[in-house]
C-alpha cells in the first residue's frame, strides 16, 4: 500500500517534469534544444547542490543557510589550482594540477570548510545554526572579494574552461553543428548529470546503511542519540562534510558553466534557490531534488516567454518580478497541496525544525 | 576499585539563585533497585541529568564504578554501561520502531561512515543479528506487531515501552529510569513494573525517579528522598514510610 503510494507519487512527478520540458518545446518553436540544454545543465548543477543540502537538512536536520559558501570554496580552490587568469590585469598562471586532481582537492577543501565551520557552530540547534551559517557564508564571500591578490577579487577568474573543454568528446561537437547548441555547455551538463548519478548511487548506499540511520536519529532527537552512547556532534560534523563536499563539486561545475567566475555568483540568493529546489523536490527524498531542479529551471528560463503571452510590453524588471512570483506561487501551492514536496514522504514531513 | 556502582560527593548545581541540587554524599550499590522520590522541583531530574552527563555540575565529583565521570559527555557515560531514559519520552519519531531499536543496538564501529560506504560482509551480518535481537526484545515487550510503524504513531505507553526496549538492547549494567510510569494506563503500568523488576533480578542496577509512591514502595529495595535539592531521607521502603522528615516535606504537602 505504502510503496504503491510512493510509486504513484513518482509517476506524478515524472509526468509533471516531462510536461514542463514539453512546455519548453511548446514555447520555443525555434532553438528549443539549445534552451533545453542550457536549462538542463543549470538544473543538473543546482540539483547536485540540493542533493548535498538534503544530506544536511533532510537526513540530519541541520538548518544550513550557508550552502553557497561550500559551492564557492569548491569552485575557487579548484580553479586556482589549475591554469587560469585572475585579477585586474588578468594575470596568467600557466602551471597547475590536472583537472581531475584539482577537482578532488576542491571537493576536499569544501568538506574541510564544512568541518571548520561546523566545529564551533554545530552544537547550535535549529535557527541558531542557520544564523551562523548565513553569516559565515557572507564572510567567505567578502573575504574572497577582498583577497584580490589570491582570488582575483571583483575582477574574478577567467581562462580556465580549457582545462575541462580539452577533454570534450568529438561527438558533442558534431551534434552541436547539426542541432545548434553550445558544445561547451553540453559537456558541462553531461558531467553534471553523471556526477548526479554517481552521487545518488553513493547516497543510496549510505541512506540505507547504519550510518544513514544514525544521521536520521540525530535529526529526530539528539539527546536520545547521546543517551544511546553515540557521539551526535561527530555524526553531525560528518554529515556537514559530506553535504559540503557535494556542494563543492556543484560549485566547480557552476564555474565551468559560467566560463568566468565572479564573487557575485555565491550570494545568499544562490543558497535560497537551492533551498527552493530541495523543498520543491521533497525534503529527505533522494531523487526529489533532481525533479525539483528541472521544474525550477523551466520556470526560471521560460517565464520570459510566458510573460510575453500575458503582458505584451513587459520590461526586464517586470519579468524578473513575474518570474519569482511564479516560483513563489508554485512553492505556496506545493506547501498547501503537497507539503512534503514532489517526492518527500508524508510520514517524514520535515519542515519543523528542532 | 570501589564496590559502589555510583558515588556522588559534594554535588552542587544551581540555576540562577535556585539551588537545584546540593548533595553531600550519596552512594548506590550494585544490583539494587533504588528509587529517588521527592516533591516536584526537588531536583530529581537535575540529579539524573548530572550523573548522565547531560548537565555539568557547578562543583563536586561523580564516580561510576570508581571512574570519575564528572566531566564526561553523555555518550561516554552511556558507553560505560549506564543508560538513561527521559521524563518526556524521547523516541525517534520519524523512524520505524525497528529502526529505533536497530540504531540503539548498533555499535559505534558498525555506524562508521567508511564501513557503510563499503558495506562489508561483516556489517551485513552484524545487521542481521541486530535485527534478530531487536525482534526478540520487541516480542518480549509485546510491540513486535508495530515493528514497521513510525514511532510517532505509537501511544504514549507504547513509546515508554519502546524507550525501555531501546535502553536494554545493549545489555546495560545500569539503568536510569526517569518516571517510567508517567502517563501510562494502570494495566500497562503494572506490566512495566513487572518488567522493571525482571530487569532488576536479571542483574541490572536500576535507579528510578517515580511519582507513583505505591509502585515505588512495592518494588524498591531502597528509597532516596530529595527535597529542594538536598537529601532528606535514605532507607528501605518501610523506614521511608515512617520517616518524619519525609512525611513533612513530601506527603505532608499533599494534605495542604
Amino acid at each position: 500500500m505504502n510503496s504503491l503510494l510512493i510509486s504513484k507519487r513518482f509517476i506524478f512527478t515524472v509526468v509533471i517534469t516531462s510536461l514542463s520540458i514539453y512546455l519548453v518545446f511548446l514555447l520555443n518553436p525555434e532553438g528549443a534544444l539549445r534552451i533545453l540544454i542550457n536549462l538542463l545543465t543549470f538544473a543538473g548543477i543546482y540539483g547536485l547542490s540540493a542533493i548535498g543540502l538534503n544530506v544536511h537538512f533532510g537526513w540530519t536536520g541541520l538548518l544550513n543557510f550557508g550552502h553557497a559558501s561550500f559551492m564557492g570554496m569548491g569552485a575557487y580552490v579548484t580553479l586556482l589550482l589549475m591554469p587560469h587568469a585572475a585579477g585586474r590585469e588578468g594575470e596568467v598562471t600557466t602551471t597547475g594540477l590536472p583537472i581531475i586532481i584539482a577537482v578532488f582537492v576542491g571537493i576536499a577543501a569544501a568538506a574541510l570548510f564544512g568541518l571548520l565551520l561546523g566545529l564551533p557552530a554545530i552544537r547550535l540547534r535549529g535557527d541558531y545554526l542557520a544564523i551562523v551559517t548565513i553569516a559565515a557564508a557572507e564572510i567567505f564571500r567578502l573575504l574572497v572579494r577582498d583577497l584580490e591578490s589570491i582570488t582575483g577579487g571583483v575582477y574574478g577568474i577567467i581562462s580556465y574552461t580549457e582545462n575541462l573543454q580539452k577533454f570534450r568528446p568529438e561527438f558533442i561537437n558534431s551534434l552541436s553543428l547539426s542541432y545548434e547548441f553550445a558544445p561547451s555547455q553540453a559537456w558541462v551538463g553531461i558531467i553534471a548529470w553523471v556526477s548526479i548519478i554517481l552521487t545518488l548511487f553513493l547516497l543510496k548506499r549510505l541512506n540505507s546503511s547504519p550510518w544513514g540511520r544514525a544521521l536520521r536519529a540525530v535529526r529526530e532527537d539528539e539527546d536520545a542519540v547521546r543517551a544511546m552512547g553515540k557521539n551526535a556532534v561527530w555524526l553531525k560534523l560528518q554529515s556537514f562534510m559530506l553535504g559540503a563536499g557535494i556542494a563543492g563539486l556543484s560549485g566547480v561545475l557552476l564555474a565551468f558553466n559560467y566560463g568566468s567566475l565572479e564573487t557575485t555568483v555565491f550570494v545568499p540568493l544562490l543558497t535560497f534557490y537551492v533551498w527552493a529546489i530541495m523543498i520543491l523536490g521533497g525534503v529527505g527524498s533522494l531523487t526529489g531534488p533532481i525533479f525539483g531542479s528541472i521544474i525550477f529551471w523551466v520556470i526560471i528560463s521560460e517565464t520570459d516567454r510566458l510573460a510575453y503571452i500575458f503582458f505584451e510590453n513587459a520590461n526586464g524588471q517586470q519579468l524578473a518580478g513575474f518570474r519569482f512570483l511564479l516560483v513563489g506561487l508554485l512553492i505556496m501551492l506545493l506547501m498547501i497541496f503537497r507539503p512534503s514536496g514532489l517526492l518527500g514522504k508524508k510520514e517524514e514531513l520535515l519542515l519543523d525544525v528542532k | 576499585m570501589s564496590s559502589n556502582l555510583l558515588e556522588v560527593k559534594n554535588l552542587k548545581k544551581s540555576f540562577g539563585g535556585l539551588q537545584a541540587v546540593d548533595i553531600k554524599e550519596l552512594k548506590f550499590k550494585k544490583n539494587q533497585l533504588t528509587s529517588i522520590i521527592g516533591p516536584n522541583g526537588a531536583g530529581k531530574t537535575t540529579f539524573f541529568d548530572l550523573i548522565s552527563g547531560f548537565q555539568t555540575a557547578d562543583s563536586g565529583d561523580i564516580f561510576l564504578n570508581g571512574d570519575d565521570i564528572s566531566n564526561s559527555h553523555p555518550y561516554q557515560i552511556a558507553r560505560m554501561g549506564m543508560i538513561r531514559t527521559f521524563q518526556l519520552t524521547k523516541v525517534f519519531d520519524r523512524m520505524t520502531v525497528l529502526e529505533n531499536l536497530m540504531f540503539s543496538g548498533s555499535s559505534v564501529t558498525n555506524d562508521s561512515f567508511t564501513k557503510s560506504i563499503i558495506n562489508t560482509k561483516k556489517q551485513r551480518n552484524y545487521e542481521i543479528e541486530l535485527k534478530d535481537k531487536s525482534y526478540e526484545i520487541m516480542e518480549d515487550l509485546n510491540i513486535s506487531h508495530m515493528a514497521d510503524s513510525y514511532a510517532r504513531e505509537l501511544s504514549g505507553g507504547q513509546k515508554k515501552l519502546l524507550e525501555l526496549a531501546r535502553s536494554i538492547i545493549n545489555n546495560p549494567d545500569t539503568l536510569l529510569l526517569d518516571e517510567p510510569l508517567a502517563g501510562v494506563n494502570p494495566k500497562l503500568a503494572e506490566d512495566l513494573l513487572g518488567l522493571i523488576q525482571k530487569l532488576a533480578s536479571s542483574g541490572i542496577s536500576i535507579l528510578m525517579v517515580e511519582h507513583n509512591i505505591e509502585a515505588v514502595m512495592k518494588i524498591s529495595e531502597r528509597i532516596v528522598v530529595l527535597s529542594e535539592g538536598t537529601l532528606i531521607a535514605d532507607g528501605s521502603p518501610n523506614e521511608i514510610r515512617n520517616d518524619q522528615n519525609v512525611i513533612e516535606a513530601y506527603l505532608g504537602k499533599d494534605d495542604g
